[in-house]
Formats: C-alpha cells, structure tokens, sequence
C-alpha cells in the first residue's frame, strides 16, 4: 500500500512515470530490510531488458523514423484523403483511414499520434474542426497502430509469455480493421451534431489512380514485413531488421532524400526513444519482482476467482481490471506486472493464448487513450497544445465503440482466431 | 518460530504437467509435513521471480531459499557442468538414476558446493528425460539424414557443437521464438525431452521425431547454504529426504508423462516417429562424443576433465548394470 | 551557474549521443549479418545473437541520459498545471532529487552486480558477463550526472511533457 502511494504521489509530482515505477520499486525493496534485497535491483534492471525479440522495437521505431522523412507518411495520409476526403468530415474520415495505412509501418500508437497531431490535426482546424474533436479522432485511430502489425506491445507480450508473435500479428488484423470502421461510423453518426464541415469536392478516378501508385512503395512494407514472418523467412525480429534495411534502400536509392546525418539523427532518436520504453520495462521488472515476492498479483487474480462465477465473468473481470489499472498506470508496465498472474486464469478458462493475447492487447492499446495516464493524449496534448481533459471530453463516444469491440472480440472466439486460423498459427 | 522456505522455479504450476513443479509439491509436502509447520514451504513457479540464472543468484543471497536450475542456468556459474553434456552417453533411463543418485552424483554436488561457497545440493531432479530431435523437412534415421537441417540450440557452445557433428546446422534462437520459428520455416528442427516437445506443441509444426536421446539434463536442487547453516540436524535430514521424494517424483511424472497421451501414445498421431537403430546410434555417437571431448580439453580447467572421468566411468557403469542384481 | 551547468549537460549528451548512434549503427549490422548467415552464408556465426541483446541494452540504456538531457522522459502535469508556479518549481525540482537518488542506487548496486557478472562465464566469446552487465553502473551514473546538470539547468522551470511528441 505504502508503495502504491509513493508511485502516485511521484506522478502527481511530476516524476516522469519510469522514474516512478523505478522509486516505487526500491522503495519496496528498502521496506523489506537487508541489502540482500537492494542488490536485486539492477539484475531484474539487466534481465527485464535482456529478451531477444525486443530488438523488433527498436527497428520498427527506426524504420518509421526513415519513412517520416522520406515524406513516405504524408503520401499515405494523401492516399486516405483521395479515397474517403469527400464525405461530411472528410478529413476525420480521411485521419481514421490513414492510420491504417500507418498502422502497416508502424508499431507504436504514440508515434501515429505524434505524425498525425502534426499534421492532420492543424489541417482539420484550419478547415473549421474543433481542435479538440481533431484531438479526439486522431487518439481513437492511434490506437490502429499497435492493433494491426507490427506492433511493439505484441513483441512485448509474445516474448514475455511465450506466444507466437507472428500468431499475435495476424490476430491483430481485424480488430484493428473494425476499430477503423466503428471509428468512421462514429464520426458519421456524429458529423451533424459536431457540425463537421463538408469537404470541397472529391478525387476522381484519375486522382486516386495517381495517388496510390506514389505511395505504392509505402503500402508495399507491411506486405515485406508480414509476408517475411509468415512466408517462413523471418522471425519477427528479422523482419524488423529488413524493414530498415528497405526504408533506408528507399530513402537512398529511391526518393534520394536520406542523408549520412539525417540517418545520424534518426539513430540517436530511435535510442532515445527506446531508452524511454526501456526504462519503464526494467523499472516494471524491479517492481514486479517485489509484488511478485510479496504476492500481491496472486491475491489480484484471487479476488478474480473469488468474484467471478463463471469463464465469462472471469473474462469479463480482467477486462475491467486491466481497463480500470490501464487508466493510472503505463501500459507495458501492465503487461510485465500482471499478465503473468491474469494470462494463466485466461488459460483455466479454456482461453486460446493467442485469443487471450490478443484481448490483452486490445484492452491496454484502449489505455493509451484513456484519462489520466494515456500516452497517446499525452502526446497530443503537448503536440498540439490542447488541453487532455478537453480531448477526453470528446473522446467517449469513441472510447465507447472501442471498447464494444473489445467484448465482440472478447466473446466471439471464432471471429477473434479467423486469421491465425486461416494462416496456420493455430 | 516457523521458517521460510521460498522455493522459484521456471515451470508452470501444475503438479501433473511438469517434473519441476511435481517435484516442489512432494518436497514442500513432505518438508512442511514432518517438520510439523515448523519449516514452511512457499513455492513460486512460472518464472515469477525472474530467470532461472537469476534464481541460481537469489539463492546464492538468500533472497529465496530453494531452486531447481538447468544445467544452462548453472553453466555461468558453474562451467564445469557441461560435462552432463557428453552427447550418447546413457543407454537408457535407469542408468541416470544410478549415476546421478550415485558417487558421481555426490561427487558432481560436492564440487558446485565447493566452487559456488554458498548453496548445497540436495540433488538432481528429471527434466523430462532425454532430449529428442524433432524437425519438418524428413525422417533421421542415419545420421547423413541430419545433413542441411536447421536445428535450434541454447546458446550453449557444446549444444551447437553437437548439433554441428551430426551434420546439421545449429542455430541459436530465443525460446519465445522457437514455435513460430518452426513453424515459418525460419528453423527446421529442434531438440528438447518428449514433454517439453509435447507442451509445447511442436507436433502441429513439426513432422518428424527421432528418439535420439542424445542429451540427458537434468535440474540441481540446491539450497542455501545461510539458510541451510540455521537448521537443526533433523531439520537438515527431512530436507534431504524430501529432496530424494522430489527427485524421485520428477522421475515418475516424466516417465508416466512419456507414456500418456501427452507422451509418445498421442505424439504418434501426429508425427512420425523413428526410434534409431544400435549401429546408427553408435555412428553418431562416434561422430559427436571425440567433438565433444575435444571441446573440454580446449575450454575446461584439470578438474572439469577429472570430472568427465569419472562421470564416462559411471555411465559406462550404469549402463551395464541390470536391476536388483 | 545554470548556464555552466547548461553547457556542460549539451556537451555531455553530444558525446554520448555520438556513442549511441555507434552502437544502434553496429546493431543493424550485427542482425542483418544474423539474417544473411542464416539463409546465404550457412556460417551458423554464434555470436551475432548474443552481441545484438547486449548492444541493445548499452544503446538504450545509454540513451536514458540523452533522454534526461531533452526532458523527454514522459511525465504528467495534471495537479502541476493547477499549483502556484513557485510550487510548480520545488516539486519538480524535489523530484529531480529523487530520480537523482534512484539512479546513485542503480550506480551503486550496479556496481556489485557487474563485478559479479565479471566472474561469471557468458558461454560464448570465452568471456564473462561483465562487459554486458558494466552497461548498467555506467548508464545510470551517466543518468545521475546528467540530471544534476539539469537540475541546475532548469531549476525546476521545465515544461512537462515538453518534447514528447518523439517519445512513443
Ligand atoms: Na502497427
Ligand atoms: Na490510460
């Protein structure tokens, strides 16, 4: 209790949420006495980061990082526009569609926010959005990003719990598909009573022929990335690896725009920002260890059991947990923390790990978007100085179709393992 | 006052699904049992508490009190236990009862106790048997059959050498990655005990398992010694002989394992399985123990060779001998 | 002062930066060698596995301090926003403190914890683990350096979540 505390009252104070997690932790290991404990430290440190299949984060991250510049983001947020601009709040439309095309490139949904609230969110403004319904639209699709693969919450998870990363990646697909479209329905639903704009006028067939074959070479990479996992050429790991390796063949031969220093910078930055994550996932190792030592998720996961009568209530019961924990807390700190206690309960129940998986995943991308600690508004807010409680406040309708979602993933097996059915993970 | 056994170990927490875990229930049972709540058992399986290396150094400090390591986990601490490596040494189950039950088994304990200065041995518990090799791409019934495949290994230099004097190619790859990697193609084979190939379900991505059991491994159930060194002497006798229960137990869960539907009974559905012939295995054993040898002369200290010693004279001991005669 | 300390702070992660961008380059190369062996030069190289975890973990780990140096580390301000500036000021500075006092811990621990690794074998290369496990003490007392530096630098004046938009 004292170290729940002492996290949240580090947050509150501003402590950046890895450096809370960390203080928390050995704040644990002083209360219960003797050096021996102290000197754990640095080894759960040194092993939470010591995984293989890690390494996919970094290159995704890169590859990203060289797409951006190569302009190869703003060809694809054109192709989204060409395609659905036309209609009432087109351009809302057009911000949903685009994070699909992103989500292929991408592994991360704070990266898709970052793009995005550069870009999109001033152009929807200047064409008379509210900023904070621009704000909102652009949170709800980030989440695409890390739903349909690559995605670096996956790697996390498959590497943590010993589930087939590429079986992950493929159940991911359709989730993020729908999310994309309950998203537009929203934004349809509601266009009259936001008051969204009409769009000038549409593409024609020309326009989109012209479009598609610029950002062809974009759309291609999601094809390189899964079509090397699942044709048999490379693990995920690779995969990622040759993601940079096409980028950087793109940005130097192609479209000649990658400079030595350029790619200098994008090295430095793509550390940096897994020194981000990674400082949260080995801080998370060290206070997992001591909640572990200490049995505290046991006793999570025995108020589970205890309260749920049944394999749906069960089911039922961890969504709500790692939705109400998603809400304070960082999302892989989550995962490293608790799924180890929640994943075997989803195995008593009869789950398919990669189905369990896919629903954890699901519930902790909707984290990021959720008040008070959600990366993805976080970022927007500091992208676009909107305030976060007035992007929360015209995120629920989204928030809502998400996590509808959830549960028809959730509680629809069939649906949820169509893919990896169909592709042979399972 | 009642003391704290907290015992880690990395596998799942079902008595019946794994030696390690069947193992920790017998011995925390028989300790809490006849110590009369005296010593209290806590067991933390799946990898709770962190790696199996790192629970090789939690007992070290005397975080936790107890743990089952493999030999991998041990190897950085403990190099010299490599030499359970010797690829085709037993000749069947029984015989790595005797051995490891045996002199070289006290022997092997007393030089980890000697070498680590702060744990004892209490023993060393069945994996899951031999290790087997299973693969997608053909039947191995000769050894010119392991010619071109892609077969996983840990990051142990014997392992690959192994794998590599057969003939086929040995690639490390993480653990988390193995079933895609099979599965994708990116790996062709694989070599683990008939459990662990079973569990893992690496017969929906793999068609071919031929009984090698080129490789036995077993767990080091080891103590430590700050705490060891607080027992009373019939507390220190109940650890011992609740830690033969337990090695007895991993022993039994493995071989009713291998003999369920979760063993071979149910593997053969599904893949075909090649049992070698004496000539074939005695070929690969002559490719792959001079390699192996050759390998701890390089890298090993006078003791590790002392050891191997000993260890080719008890197998070939054990392997000779019949039951109850 | 906070200007010395300011200049000191861009000079130290410039440097660092340099070591980082090294690594990450040595690190695509080391894994793409990986993929190539695997299906061109059949070399079965053990080693590129290994060395790419352990050039990893210095890069990121490395880069935790070029992350404090830009106040990327990502943070929350929603009772910050609602308090008299002056206040704003001591708590951030306070935990500037604390994560200063965390990452000595990690220095000192991490310390042990390499010369432990040092006696212990790695099972590849015939050398031990403390090269790997050195990533730890060095990073954190880069960390620690660097944030004392930006505590003088900013005396608790910076502006949260301020560069986030790079961090994922
Ligand atoms: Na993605
Ligand atoms: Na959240």
């Amino acid at each position: 209790m004292l170290v729940l505390l002492i996290f949240v009252a580090l947050i509150l104070l501003g402590m950046p949420i890895g450096f809370a997690i960390g203080a928390a932790g050995v704040a644990g290991l002083v209360d219960m006495g003797g050096e021996r404990f102290l000197a754990i430290g640095p080894s759960k440190i040194f092993n939470g980061l010591d995984i293989f299949p890690f390494l996919a984060m970094p290159f995704f991250i890169l590859a990203g990082e060289i797409m951006n510049h190569i302009g190869i983001t703003a060809r694809l947020v054109q192709l989204a526009n060409v395609l659905v601009g036309r209609f009432r709040g087109g351009l809302a439309h057009t911000n949903m569609l685009a994070s699909v095309f992103f989500a292929g490139l991408t592994g991360a949904a704070t990266a898709d926010a970052a793009a995005f609230g550069k870009t999109l969110v001033p152009a929807m403004v200047s064409q008379g959005y509210r900023r904070d319904y621009a704000c909102a639209v652009t949170a709800a699709g980030s989440i695409i990003g890390p739903t349909i693969p690559p995605s670096g919450l996956m790697v996390v998870y498959g590497s943590l719990m010993g589930v087939s990363i590429g079986g992950l990646f493929a159940a991911g697909i359709l989730p993020g598909l729908l999310i994309c479209l309950v998203c537009m329905a929203v934004i349809a639903l509601g266009a009259k009573r936001n008051n969204l704009p009409l769009a000038a006028s549409g593409a024609g067939a020309g326009e989109i022929w012209k479009t598609f074959k610029s950002s062809i070479t974009a759309l291609l990479m999601p094809f390189i990335i899964l079509g090397g996992i699942l044709g048999g050429v490379v693990t995920p790991t690779e995969a990622a690896s040759i993601a940079v390796a096409y980028t950087l063949f793109l940005g130097v031969f192609v479209y000649r725009s990658l400079s030595v220093a350029d790619f200098f910078g994008m090295l430095v930055r793509t550390a940096r920002i897994t020194g981000i994550i990674f400082v949260i996932i080995a801080f998370a190792s060290l206070l997992g260890w001591w909640l572990s030592f200490n049995r505290i998720p046991q006793e999570i996961a025995g108020l589970v059991i205890e309260y749920a009568k049944s394999p749906a209530m069960i089911l039922l019961l961890i969504i709500c947990v790692l939705l109400a924990i998603g809400m304070i807390m960082d999302i892989t700190a989550i995962l490293i923390i608790l799924a180890p206690v929640l994943v075997p309960l989803t195995q008593e129940i009869g789950m398919q790990p990669i189905h369990a998986g896919i629903i954890f995943i699901l519930a902790l991308n909707i984290s990021l978007m959720t008040p008070p600690v959600g990366a993805c508004l976080f970022v927007l807010s500091s992208v676009t100085g909107e305030k976060l409680e007035r992007i929360a406040a015209k995120l629920w309708p989204f928030l809502i179709a998400e996590i509808a979602v959830l549960f028809v993933f959730a509680f629809w097996e069939r649906l949820a393992l169509a893919v990896p059915r169909a592709l042979g993970f399972i | 006052e009642t003391k704290v056994l907290k015992f880690g170990h990395d596998n799942k927490a079902d008595p019946f699904e794994n030696p390690a875990h069947a193992c920790t229930a017998v011995f925390a049972n028989i300790v809490e049992a006849d110590t009369n709540g005296g010593i209290k058992v806590e067991v933390y399986p799946s990898n709770q508490l962190g790696t199996a290396a790192e629970h090789v150094q939690m007992v070290r400090d005397d975080v936790i009190q107890a743990t089952l390591t493999s030999t991998g986990a041990i190897a950085s601490y403990y190099p010299r236990i490599d030499v359970l490596n010797l690829p085709f040494a037993f000749d069947n189950n029984a015989a790595t009862y005797e051995v490891f039950d045996g002199p070289f088994g006290a022997a092997l304990a007393g030089d980890i106790e000697t070498t680590l200065g702060d744990v004892v041995v209490l023993g060393f518990p069945d994996t899951g048997g031999f290790f087997e090799i299973t693969n997608s791409k053909r039947e191995i019934a000769k050894v010119e059959d392991f010619s071109g495949i892609r077969v996983r290994t840990m990051t142990l230099p014997s392992h690959q050498k192994i794998v590599q004097a057969l003939g086929a190619e040995a690639y490390p790859l993480a653990w988390g990655e193995v079933y895609s990697g099979l599965q994708t193609g990116v790996i062709d084979g694989q070599m683990n005990p008939v459990p662990i190939i079973s569990f893992s379900k690496f017969s929906e991505v793999q068609k071919y398992l031929t009984l090698t059991n080129h490789l036995f491994s077993p767990y080091t159930l080891m103590i430590s010694k700050t705490f060891w060194d607080g027992l009373s002497d019939s507390e220190k006798q109940t650890l011992r002989y609740a830690a033969q229960s337990c090695v007895a137990a991993s022993r039994g869960l493995s071989r009713i394992i291998e003999a369920s539907d979760q063993g071979l009974a149910g593997l053969k559905d599904k893949m075909t399985i090649t049992a070698l012939s004496p000539e074939e295995r005695e070929k690969m054993k002559q490719a792959t123990q001079p390699v192996f040898e050759a390998l701890v002369k390089e890298s090993g200290d006078a003791k590790q060779l002392e050891l191997l010693d000993q260890f080719k004279a008890e197998v070939s001991k054990a392997n000779g001998s019949s039951y109850l005669q | 002062m906070s200007d010395l300390a300011s200049r000191l702070s861009a000079a130290l992660n410039a440097a660092v930066e340099r070591l980082v961008a090294l690594l990450m380059l040595l690190l695509v190369v080391d894994v793409w060698i990986g993929v190539v062996d695997r299906y061109l030069l059949h070399l079965q190289l053990p080693w590129p596995e290994v060395l790419a975890r352990y050039l990893m973990i210095w890069a990121a780990l490395l880069a935790i301090s070029c992350g404090i140096a830009r106040r990327e580390h990502i943070g929350l301000s929603i009772l910050l926003d609602r308090i008299p500036e002056s206040l704003r000021r001591i708590s951030l500075m306070a935990m500037d403190i604390v994560a200063l006092a965390l990452f000595l811990y990690v220095f000192w621990f991490g310390i042990g914890f390499a010369l432990d690794g040092a006696k212990r074998q790695a099972l590849i290369f015939g050398l031990s683990l403390g090269p790997a496990y050195a990533a730890i003490p060095v990073s954190a007392a880069l960390a620690a350096i660097q944030l004392l530096l930006v505590l003088m630098r900013d005396l608790g004046g910076q502006r949260l979540v301020d560069q986030t938009e790079e961090a994922i």
